[in-house]
């Protein structure tokens, strides 16, 4: 009989109940909730951006004069109008940059606005001024960086497009000011420029017509939903493990299954399988739950899929089994971390508390995933990212598709580091008497426990 | 006869306190042996040493002829273990405990045998089948006793065996744990209750703050302190170590 086999069979006999299957369908269904009020989230604007203007016409000439005021607008003062009114600031004309990119030159734009950190480049033809008298729409093109990682990461795409929208108001207003009366000019005055070719750098390379936010609802399907299975796997993980402890202990179970005649590391490997195939079993529903839900959000939202392995944004082979060796680790120390943690616990109710410092180091990641990126932390976040094991399943896969192995190779390096540790503390803890008698034995805990419990009522005979 | 147990100078401290504070007594083979002694005199600790749960801070362990801690692997096949207060999984039947339990020691036909013979030890018949958060107490005791006794230990620990129970399961216990006895397992027990281990126990040794107090027979006890029954014997060995 192998030993191994039957602590495990017990052990996920125990753990799969009708509770336990109801409860990952409770969280599948808040999780897709959740994902759709994050959907509103992406919309809403932030900080002002950097905007670079091409344009070889002269910004100080006159574009047009409404004649109902005799205000005259040059392109210079319709930009600035147009900035203060996306992002309310005094001084538009610091945001605002004139670019020294050729017209039509897509390398060239993109060069500059990547060397000065332009969110959105507008490419205005010098033909503006006859297209407004001749009542020819221009087309305005723009240049994007796509700064990959969580929902602002898109932001930039709608700087450009409320940017567009706000520059067409306020020429749009002027123009229909003169028409009046002139019915024919009324169509073109509601929209004189047009929107026309989105271009995207991605990884240097342009891109024609797409928008950051296009890509990035099509790499949600994998970069979004990734930190938040992770985060999922590893709780309820912890929690099986360390619940599973409590219950051995308040039950005295434990001391029984000490004193058959089988290794302490058998028991330890035996809830540990357990745990890990419970993991794997939610791991998969999970994810199964989340791609068929995050379909509808993609194409709900953009409308348009983009296929991201033009743009080299995708998963080799290699690459993949990058992320499952990073996974593995992970899940194997948030095991170790929950041994450990469980070996302290005296009961069902401690092991619940003991729950959630593994779920807090699961969860803060997550959330910073979810809603930033690894390059836009301060150095002292991403130490602490990098400190938090669970950081690295999160965040390998955007850095393997952008192409960012050092950081994945230290993530590795540091969590083998990390795994070898804990498996040191869990079979010397394991071996020790502190699984039966709790920390109150060692002279720091047990003087550090005394202070808040009031001394044991012992020989209370006497 | 052999000794089943010895125990020679047994100390334990948790942290910078002594627990168990040389501890030296030998259960011969066949014996039900008593250990009383108030509430925290060390019991618990003194059986946990002796079924490798814990590690004694000096001193040695002897179970028939095994060192328990050189050769813990063959002491946890000849010993069973049955803690105060213990409990089953919850969310098993009766049947599944003792499915899992057996597992550990037999395979194949052995195995088949080991369970039914603990069903019918169990005394629980159709209810082996229910899950074990609805046993009652006695039931459960009765599951776990079953359960400590169905791989045949020779040398079976109990600690608080009939704590909590009533009057007619302890008995039913009592009766079981001589039946044992006379097929030959040795028996060690703590117990709170006076009355039992005066008429179950061959010899009694009780402790005090971790120290040996006094070893006898109950008849031999009763003669040395000049009382009418353990109780008396009880109270009189604390009051003159108190003193
Ligand atoms: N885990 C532990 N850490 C620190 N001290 C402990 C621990 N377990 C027991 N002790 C102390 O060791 C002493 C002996 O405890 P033990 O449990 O062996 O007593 P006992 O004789 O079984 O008592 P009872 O009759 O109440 O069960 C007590 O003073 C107790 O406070
Ligand atoms: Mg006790």
């Amino acid at each position: 009989m192998n030993h191994l086999v039957n602590i495990t069979k017990k052990e996920l006999r125990e753990l799969l109940t009708p509770g336990t299957i109801a409860s990952i369908l409770i969280v599948v269904i808040m999780f897709s909730a959740l994902g759709t009020a994050m959907s509103g989230e992406s919309e809403k604007e932030s900080a002002p951006k950097e905007i670079g203007i091409v344009y070889t016409g002269d910004f100080s000439e006159t574009l047009i004069t409404d004649s109902a005021t005799s205000t005259s607008y040059t392109l210079q003062t319709v930009l600035e109008a147009a900035y203060k009114s996306v992002y309310g600031v005094d001084n538009p004309a610091d945001h605002i940059h004139v670019m020294t990119a050729a017209y039509g030159d897509s390398k060239a734009i993109s060069d500059e606005c990547a060397a000065n950190g332009y969110s959105v480049a507008l490419v205005i033809p010098a033909e503006l001024k006859t297209n407004l008298s001749g009542n020819i729409r221009t087309t305005v093109n723009m240049y994007y960086t796509y700064s990959h990682g969580g929902i602002f990461g898109s932001v930039s795409s709608l700087t450009g497009t409320v940017f567009m929208n706000n520059i067409n108001t306020i020429i749009s207003k002027v123009l229909i000011d003169n028409s009046t009366g002139n019915e024919d000019k009324t169509a073109f005055s509601m929209s004189p420029l047009s929107a026309g070719t989105d271009y995207t750098t991605i990884n240097g390379q342009i891109c024609e017509g797409v928008t950051p936010y296009q890509i990035f609802s099509s790499l949600m399907g994998q970069s979004m939903i990734i930190p938040i299975i992770v985060m999922i796997i590893i709780v309820m993980v912890g929690s099986v493990v360390i619940s599973s402890m409590g219950s051995e202990k308040e039950n005295k179970t434990l001391e029984t299954l000490l004193t058959m005649p089988i290794k302490r590391t058998t028991v330890v490997s035996g809830k540990l399988l357990a745990a890990a195939i419970m993991g794997l079993v939610y791991g998969v529903c999970y994810l199964a739950g989340m791609m068929m839900y995050s379909n509808g959000l993609t194409s709900g939202l953009s409308g348009t899929s983009v296929d991201l392995s033009k743009y080299g944004l995708v998963m080799d082979t290699l690459d993949w089994v990058i992320l499952m060796v990073v996974l593995f680790l992970a899940i194997f120390c948030a095991l170790g971390i929950c041994m450990i943690l469980g070996a302290f616990t005296k009961n069902y109710k401690m092991a619940q508390t003991m729950t959630l410092p593994i779920s807090g180091l699961a969860i803060i990641p997550m959330f910073i995933f979810m809603f930033t990126s690894w390059e836009n932390l301060p150095a002292i976040g991403q130490a602490v990212v990098f400190a938090i094991p669970f950081s690295h399943p999160m965040m390998a896969m955007d850095n393997l598709m952008f192409g960012d192995m050092m950081l994945v190779a230290e993530g590795i390096a540091y969590l083998a580091i990390l795994d070898i540790v804990m498996i040191l503390i869990t079979v010397k803890i394991y071996n020790s008497d502190i699984l039966i008698t709790g920390l109150e034995q060692s002279k720091f805990f047990g003087r550090l426990s005394r202070m808040f419990k009031r001394k044991e009522e012992e020989n209370e005979y006497r | 006869m052999t000794d089943a147990l010895v125990l020679n100078d047994l100390r334990k401290s948790y942290g910078e306190r002594e627990a168990v504070k040389g501890i030296s007594f030998s259960i011969k083979e066949g014996e039900i042996f008593g250990l009383i002694g108030p509430n925290g005199a060390g019991k618990t600790t003194t059986l946990r040493m002796i079924c490798t749960l814990l590690t004694p801070t000096s001193g040695t362990i002897t179970v028939c002829g095994h060192d328990n801690i050189a050769e813990a692997a063959e002491v946890r096949k000849i010993i069973s273990y049955l803690p105060e207060d213990a409990g089953a999984y919850k969310d098993l039947t009766g049947r599944q405990y003792l499915k899992f339990m057996a597992g550990f020691f037999a395979s194949g036909q052995e195995f088949e045998d080991m369970v039914s013979k603990a069903i019918e030890l169990s005394k629980l018949g159709e209810r082996i089948d229910s899950k074990v958060s609805t046993y009652s107490k006695g039931m459960a005791r009765r599951l776990l006793i079953a359960r400590a006794v169905m791989a045949s230990p020779k040398l079976a620990v109990m600690d608080e065996i009939t704590s909590g129970l009533d009057v007619m399961s302890a008995y039913e216990i009592r009766e079981f744990v001589r039946e044992l006895a006379r097929e030959g397992v040795t028996i060690l027990i703590s117990s709170h209750n006076m009355y039992e281990v005066e008429s179950l126990c061959d010899r009694v040794a009780m402790i005090n703050h971790g120290s040996l107090v006094l070893t006898g027979t109950p008849a031999e006890l009763r003669e040395e302190y000049c009382a009418n029954n353990l109780e008396e014997v009880f109270i009189k060995a604390v009051r003159g170590a108190g003193q």
